[in-house]
């Protein structure tokens, strides 16, 4: 009697089950076009540059007709996730955006392929990117865009403090001087936010301190010396000199959110926020931008650009391998230019994105190309991120000294650094 | 009667209990006794608790309405200065808002009403149906509960695009129809009722089938109420697996919509909090407007228990 009554609702169950398979097969059932048609994918993860990459899938299938390019938008916070899952299932679009951290996780386990064969001129792009995305001798991304560091500040400020506005050929101690003087704290303004952000602040510092965070090579950690140690403890100072909001501000209000609302006078911030400031009716008219300050060895600033890159699985490989060129291209590079949003990576094609913003003196970022240094990168570059995150936001906090705390971060991320070339 | 009144009221006659009817204030005898001291601890804390919880939803409701330079402010700025209303709009120019909303809604619903069935089903069996190795497959189900879900993604995204499901309402619906969480919940219900009300039922005449149907199932209400609120919430804010097995937009739920709103290097924060506004009022909506049932189907288990 129970027997068999599980037995029917299980039967039950399987029936239910396979209607529901038959009506999916039915709604699936997608068109397929005819056999010389080819719709290939395209994933990007910045929402500002949808138009710009719109306007570059038509451009490719003006050339192509037969070829239909579909963007696939992902916001940043979640497309490596999304990424790294279609990857594995075999569904990943068939050309997409990389970047430096992820790249060599990437070309290292075959995912993407060579682009050696498009003809692709590493002297129309900029060294450090095109050094950033070979692996093993090879091209396997085509900088598409990249951005440099520059020093933003806010005229109403300097201004009101009597201070000279930043300009090339400042040092750390004009830095720190200006800093002081423009800090009052009665008013709740800062001369400076001291972040504890990478790619904006202690990268640039450490390189102009003479130092590096890792070896050239990607197999040694730089952060045991005396130079990446001062170029930390420019920032650390900054704060202990009430020049800066404390770590503890920073993280409970977005430090970029000091310099817009007039509460910072100066914010270092990459290319990409010159659109931004420009399109902010309330801050367009008091802010410019200058080149980063000099330390020891130079004014240098990291380098980073986006690579495209196409799926080794593809289905149409030729066609995708073609259009990851294709997309960091002259006319592309063009077209990205003129929306102002992002600087190609496509040398000699700089010059649109500086005159879209006249306002600004944009050209600071073009000519930190000379001795920009490359985004820190190795194998598994998260591995030794997160460490770096971790113990530096204890140096900030002030519960670890520099010293201590680089000296730790250097040997965990050299250990780090080791388990990636076993 | 005002809610200050009824407060003193109650505390002079020294009944502990939180707003209540007129009705049941009137009969305060059969109260326990309590001090009216902790009356008012017991308001503040509760007080405390509700400024608490709505504080965040009503900084999402006013930041909406405020111009990206007030969003971003500091000191932040409380009260709108203007109030600008064109976050809206661009909500809806930035996202197929009305088709992800539908996608959201046809999601949640498919996944619910097919955890109710499968999860109450599935509970009664391993509650009620004795068969070989019952508790054994019954652990190993509950062993699913211990895996952290992201650990299945692979596997399922990798049979979903088997399917050729990828970017179809299926692929959001069908691997949320199947919950341990549901079953052990449901199994848990159908054991604490008493086994006397089947076999009256089977007494009757009624096979299991009905039994099950006709006598289990709507005594199992509450419980099927309390499943259906974990499983509304949880559909309509899931935002990892539809993310994943979604890349048209047209195909996507709000949740997923929402978070192409968060930029790179910055986020219009007005025009997202604007976007969150409009994907919670529906949920709002629904609970105020089910909160009696829900209430009632608890009440209602207090009495059975």
């Amino acid at each position: 009697m129970l027997r068999t009554t599980t037995g029917r609702t299980v039967a039950a169950l399987a029936a239910s089950a396979a209607a529901l398979l038959a009506l999916s097969a039915c709604s699936s059932g997608s068109g397929t076009s005819s056999s010389d048609d080819v719709t290939i994918s395209y994933g990007i993860w910045d929402q500002n540059q949808q138009p710009a990459m719109e306007e570059i899938a038509e451009a490719f299938t003006a050339e192509h007709p037969n070829v239909t390019v579909e963007i696939q938008l992902t916001p940043y916070k979640e497309y490596f996730t999304k990424l790294q899952t279609s990857v594995s299932g075999g569904a990943a679009p068939d050309v997409f955006w990389m970047n430096g951290p992820n790249f060599q996780l990437y070309a290292s386990n075959g995912v993407i392929a060579p682009l050696d064969d498009q003809g692709v001129e590493a002297s129309d792009y900029p060294q450090g990117l095109i050094d950033l995305y070979t692996y093993d001798g090879s091209l396997y991304g085509v900088p598409k865009d990249f951005d440099t560091v520059a020093l933003w500040y806010n005229t109403e400020l300097f201004d009101a403090a009597g201070v000279e506005y930043p300009s090339a050929g400042w040092t750390w101690d004009d830095l720190k001087a200006a800093a002081a003087k423009l800090s009052d704290p009665a008013a709740g303004v800062y001369g400076i936010t001291a972040t504890q952000y990478g790619q904006e602040n202690y990268y640039n510092s450490i390189a102009q301190a003479g130092g590096e965070v890792i070896s050239a090579d990607g197999t040694e950690s730089g952060y045991g010396s005396s130079e990446a140690l001062e170029g930390i403890t420019l920032w650390t100072d900054l704060i202990a000199a009430g020049s800066s909001p404390t770590a503890q501000q920073m993280t409970d209000t977005a430090a970029e959110d000091f310099f817009i609302s007039g509460k910072a006078a100066m914010f270092q911030n990459g290319s990409w926020a010159a659109i931004a400031y420009a399109e902010n009716p309330d801050l367009a008219e008091k802010v410019n931008v200058a080149p980063l300050p000099a330390g020891a060895d130079g004014n240098q600033s990291v380098i980073h650009g986006i690579g495209n890159v196409a799926n080794a699985k593809s289905t149409n490989l030729d066609i995708a391998k073609e259009f990851a060129a294709f997309a960091s291209g002259e006319q592309a590079a063009a077209i990205q230019s003129e929306s102002g949003t992002v600087i190609p990576a496509f040398n000699g094609s700089q010059q649109a994105w500086v005159d879209a913003l006249p306002q600004y003196d944009l050209q600071v970022y073009i000519d930190a190309l000379e001795s920009a240094v490359p985004y820190p990168v190795s194998k598994n570059t998260a591995a030794w991120t997160a460490l770096e995150s971790e113990i530096l936001s204890q140096v900030w906090a002030g519960t670890v000294s520099p010293e201590d705390g680089l000296t730790q971060l250097a040997e965990e991320m050299q250990a780090a650094l080791d388990a990636e070339s076993e | 009667m005002s809610d200050l009144t009824l407060t003193e009221d109650l505390s002079t006659r020294a009944v502990v209990a939180g707003p209540t009817t007129p009705a049941a204030s009137a009969s305060p005898v059969r109260r326990g006794r309590r001090t009216g001291g902790g009356n008012w601890i017991v308001h503040l804390l509760l007080g405390f608790g509700a400024v608490v919880m709505v504080f965040p939803f009503v900084w999402q409701a006013l930041t909406a309405f405020k111009t990206f330079q007030d969003s971003v402010q500091v000191p932040p700025v409380v009260i709108p200065d203007p109030w600008v209303f064109t976050n809206f709009v661009e909500v809806f120019d930035s996202m197929p808002f009305a088709q992800m909303f539908a996608n959201s809604v046809l999601l949640t619903i498919g996944r619910t009403v097919g955890q109710v069935i499968l999860c109450t089903m599935a509970g009664y069996a391993f509650a009620r149906i004795p068969f070989r190795g019952r508790n054994v497959v019954f652990v190993v189900f509950l062993s699913v509960l211990m895996v952290p879900s992201q650990l299945y993604l692979l596997p399922q995204y990798e049979i979903i695009q088997s399917l050729g499901w990828l970017n179809t309402l299926q692929a959001l619906i069908v691997p949320g129809i199947f919950s341990a969480f549901g079953t052990f919940l449901m199994r848990q219900f159908f054991m604490s009722m008493p086994v006397e009300l089947e076999e009256a039922a089977r007494i009757d005449g009624a096979n299991p089938w009905q039994t099950f149907w006709r006598v289990m199932v709507p005594l199992a209400k509450p419980g099927i109420i309390a499943l259906t609120v974990f499983t509304v919430l949880w559909s309509w804010n899931d935002l990892l697996w539809p993310l994943v097995v979604t890349t048209d937009p047209e195909k996507m739920p709000l949740s997923v919509g929402l978070s192409q709103l968060v930029g790179l290097h910055g986020t219009d924060y007005p025009v997202l909090m604007a976007g969150a506004l409009l994907a919670t009022l529906p949920m709002l909506i629904t609970f105020m407007i089910l909160q009696k049932q829900f209430i009632q189907g608890i009440a209602f288990s207090g009495t059975k228990g």
